[in-house]
């Protein structure tokens, strides 16, 4: 073995020298390249953009930003937190593009929509009426979406005329449909359904549309009231008094449920109006453009 | 003489290795980590508010089910059954209210054509019927579709 490695010495010396620089430099090429520059930074962040990973994405345009100062990056940093549903933080962004000259109108937009999906319907309705950075390009979107807003929550419903004249006509009929849907629902009210409960027992709960538990109410509470009078008829007190105190609680159980059910109802008809809305302005995108970079 | 060149080229190699190893540890900025809990993720250990008469309902409702409805077996076809629907109400709006709302109940259990109609599905196939949404109070109302199986 010794006469071996003597033999090659210089064998085991070229080797050695070969193998020397690839250790020392193995690990310099991704020195060289420096991941981490601004450029790599967009480049990452445009891949992870398109691939739809807006969180990551965010991270690394927000890196690049602290370097160079870019419209079109400081446009697409808000827009992924608005596709990743932070919409504080996307109107923040947006707001800081208003100046902007290639993308002001557009940032603008985003802007109103932000606010929109962030449900602060007031802040984008008084935005709107103090005309607060319109994109006048979008003005007639951003009118739409003012009105559609109405729909989100409990104020007061504009005039039929302007509202029905912002949206396009393929549009109109169901618009129509969902306006007064929101104006005049179709409500119980937990008043009439207790009255009539009151009334005649299980009549609150027909009003309602709960039929069965209706005549279940009326049929429980009759049958009670008849026992109680055919026992105290037949000097039966104490199981007369029983009946009549099961038949009164009932009687009174069934007023409040029938209250119950018409809130429970209302709630129903609310939640199919919202579900119905937003489904209806979901799969239309809202009438809004998609903006692309 | 070709032992210490040897020597000389491994300390080299170990060297440059050692040099240039884990440099990923650097350059991504391990960050400390702190494990304390934040004060808006603590649990909220505050004990349900033990009124007198529920503990009484409690108690007689503890009866039952010890006497009656272990033996019975699991009928009731709501969930929660009707005698912790009747705790429940208790704990939610008070002994009165809450007597009301299970007598509610009791009558909407006696309707031998309820269906899932009128009623989401508890993930066990019952009724769900909670007594929150009988409260009176519009804004506790949590509305869930009928027929939707609810986890």
């Amino acid at each position: 073995m010794k006469g071996f490695l003597i033999n090659n010495k210089f064998l085991f010396c070229i080797y050695f020298l070969f193998l020397l620089p690839i250790v020392l430099y193995s690990q310099n090429y991704i020195d060289q390249q420096n991941l981490f520059s601004p450029e790599s930074r967009l480049k990452f962040g445009s891949y992870l953009y398109s691939e739809e990973d807006y969180l990551r994405a965010s991270v690394e345009f927000r890196e690049y930003l602290k370097y160079v100062d870019n419209d079109t990056v400081r446009f697409k940093f808000a827009t992924c937190f608005y596709k990743i549903g932070r919409f504080q933080e996307a109107a923040d962004n947006f707001k800081g593009l208003f100046t902007s000259r290639n993308l002001q109108q557009e940032s603008k937009l985003a802007y109103y929509k932000s606010v929109f999906f962030q449900k602060n319907y007031s802040l984008f309705r008084i935005s709107f009426n103090n005309e607060f950075h319109i994109p006048w390009d979008y003005k007639d979107e951003i009118k739409r979406l003012y009105y559609i807003s109405f729909f989100f929550d409990n104020s007061v419903l504009p005039d039929t005329n302007n509202f029905f004249s912002s949206f396009p006509d393929s549009n109109k009929s169901v618009i129509k449909q969902f306006y007064f849907r929101k104006k005049f629902p179709e409500y119980k009210n937990p008043t009439t359904a207790a009255l009539l409960s009151g009334l005649i027992p299980g009549l609150g709960k027909i009003y309602v549309g709960e039929i069965t538990d209706g005549f279940t109410s009326l049929l429980v509470t009759g049958v009670l009231t008849f026992l109680a009078i055919d026992n105290f008829k037949h000097n039966h007190n104490f199981r007369g008094w029983l009946f009549a105190g099961l038949g009164a609680y009932f009687y009174g159980g069934n007023i409040y449920g029938s209250a119950a059910a018409a809130q429970i109802f209302n709630a129903g008809v609310k939640f199919n109006f919202d579900s119905d809305v937003r489904l209806y302005f979901e799969k239309r995108n809202y009438l809004l453009p998609e903006i692309k970079l | 003489m070709l032992s210490r060149f040897l020597i000389i080229t491994f300390i080299l190699l170990l060297q440059s290795s050692c040099n240039f190893a884990q440099t990923d540890w650097v350059k991504w900025n391990a960050q400390e980590v702190s494990y304390t809990i934040d004060d808006q993720v603590k649990p909220n250990k505050t004990a349900v508010n033990q009124t007198f008469p529920l503990t009484v309902v409690s108690f007689f409702r503890n009866l039952y089910g010890l006497f009656i409805s272990d033996l019975d077996g699991d009928n009731c076809p709501f969930y929660p059954s009707c005698s912790n629907f009747f705790v429940q109400s208790v704990g939610e709006a008070g002994l009165i209210k809450g007597s009301l709302m299970f007598s509610d109940r009791f009558l909407r259990d006696l309707n031998l054509l309820k269906g899932k109609n009128q009623y989401p599905l508890y993930k066990i196939g019952k009724f769900y019927d909670p007594p929150y949404n009988y409260t009176l109070s519009q804004e506790k109302i949590i509305y869930q579709i009928p027929g939707k199986v609810i986890d």
